[in-house]
């Protein structure tokens, strides 16, 4: 009964973040704005983590599972991206590479100038 | 004979059906990770293959697979809202890191957006698999909604997606020596922006705070690119 009660908040949320999705003037997927507003709610201490513990970590430990279904999906349309198949791959690969180039360089300089910065105060204090 | 095989067809059209194959393929895929002890044989990708499988070589209609693969699906948006749980765990180093965190995922989502749509130039994808590539750099979930959203196949973004994740986890030890990564903080945030949750499961086996940092930037990074594809 308590996963069954958890599981059943956790919908909830979703099904209200649906609704809130749906009244925004632009398109935002009600599930980041479900992530959001848990996390506000953690954050604020309207929940606990441990309230929901049995159910977030079945959802969470078995979540590449509720993919699969979409990706069987591929078999419908794999004669539409038949003769895409190489650059998509090529796509997927080449921006993997640049992004996490670029994320790492970026998050260095941040971290460099936060260093500096601190040093800089250090000295005149 | 014919008889027979009719019948069990039109067993295929229960929710069930869809259900237990979908389970006992990923479990499948999940002892074969196992055994490969290489992230190249993804839980995820060895239990779709095996299902497309199954489905062709019986003859069964998709549409059949389809009923109780929906049922799975039912749980895609509580497990994505969860995510809210694994940030909220690492709330104490996101507050000490809030700056990098948050532009070093701001600009390597920009990033992985433009080098997308540069490319899907290149090589002259049309708009709808440009929309179906676009996100492919965020959590699944995520993903898929953004893609459904700007009219995107979204069976070729999970499958990007993974593609995308199955890669950046395999070679995240590679890439954190040739760029020169020695900050574990650093380390994190560039898998996580780049390859999302299967990356982030790499990072955990490489560290803890690497496998934090991960956490957080796929997180953060999804949001994002909500925000990106919302507004620009």
């Amino acid at each position: 009964m308590k996963i069954l009660l958890q599981l059943a908040g956790i919908f909830t949320l979703c099904v209200m973040s649906e609704g809130v999705a749906a009244l925004l003037p632009f398109a935002f997927p009600g599930s980041a704005i479900a992530m959001v507003l848990l996390f506000l709610g953690f954050l604020f201490k309207l929940v606990k983590p441990s309230q929901i513990q049995e159910s977030s970590d079945f959802l969470l430990n078995n979540m590449a599972i509720f993919f699969v279904p979409a990706g069987v999906g591929l078999m419908e349309c794999f004669d539409r991206i038949r003769s895409s198949l190489g650059p998509i791959f090529v796509i997927c690969i080449l921006s993997t590479v640049l992004t996490f180039a670029a994320t790492a360089y970026t998050v260095r300089l941040v971290v460099y100038f936060q260093k500096k910065h601190r040093e800089r105060r250090l000295r005149r204090g | 004979m014919d008889n027979l095989l009719t019948i069990l067809r039109g067993l295929t059209a229960t929710p069930l059906f869809g259900v237990s194959v979908t389970v006992f393929a990923y479990a499948i895929g999940v002892w074969m990770n196992k055994r490969a002890k290489t992230p190249l044989v993804n839980p995820m990708l060895v239990s779709l293959l095996l299902i497309i499988g199954v489905l062709l070589l019986f003859d069964i209609p998709y549409e059949n697979y389809q009923i109780g693969g929906d049922m799975i699906e039912i749980f895609l948006a509580p497990a994505t809202a969860l995510i809210a749980v694994k940030i909220y765990q690492q709330f104490d180093r996101l507050r000490e890191n809030w700056l990098p965190v948050l532009l070093g995922t701001a600009v390597g989502s920009a990033i992985s957006m433009i080098c997308v749509i540069l490319l899907c130039r290149v090589f002259f994808l049309d708009r709808e698999l440009l929309a179906s590539l676009l996100p492919k750099s965020v959590t699944t979930a995520i993903a898929v909604s953004l893609s459904e959203q700007a009219g995107g196949l979204v069976p070729v973004t999970v499958a990007a997606v993974v593609i995308t994740g199955v890669f950046g986890a395999a070679f995240a030890p590679l890439m954190i020596r040739v760029f020169g990564v020695k900050d574990p903080v650093e380390a994190g945030l560039a898998i996580g922006t780049c390859s999302h949750a299967l990356g982030t499961t790499k990072a955990i086996e490489i560290g803890d705070v690497e496998g934090a940092m991960s956490g957080v930037a796929l997180g953060v990074a999804g949001l994002i690119t909500v925000v990106y594809t919302t507004f620009f």
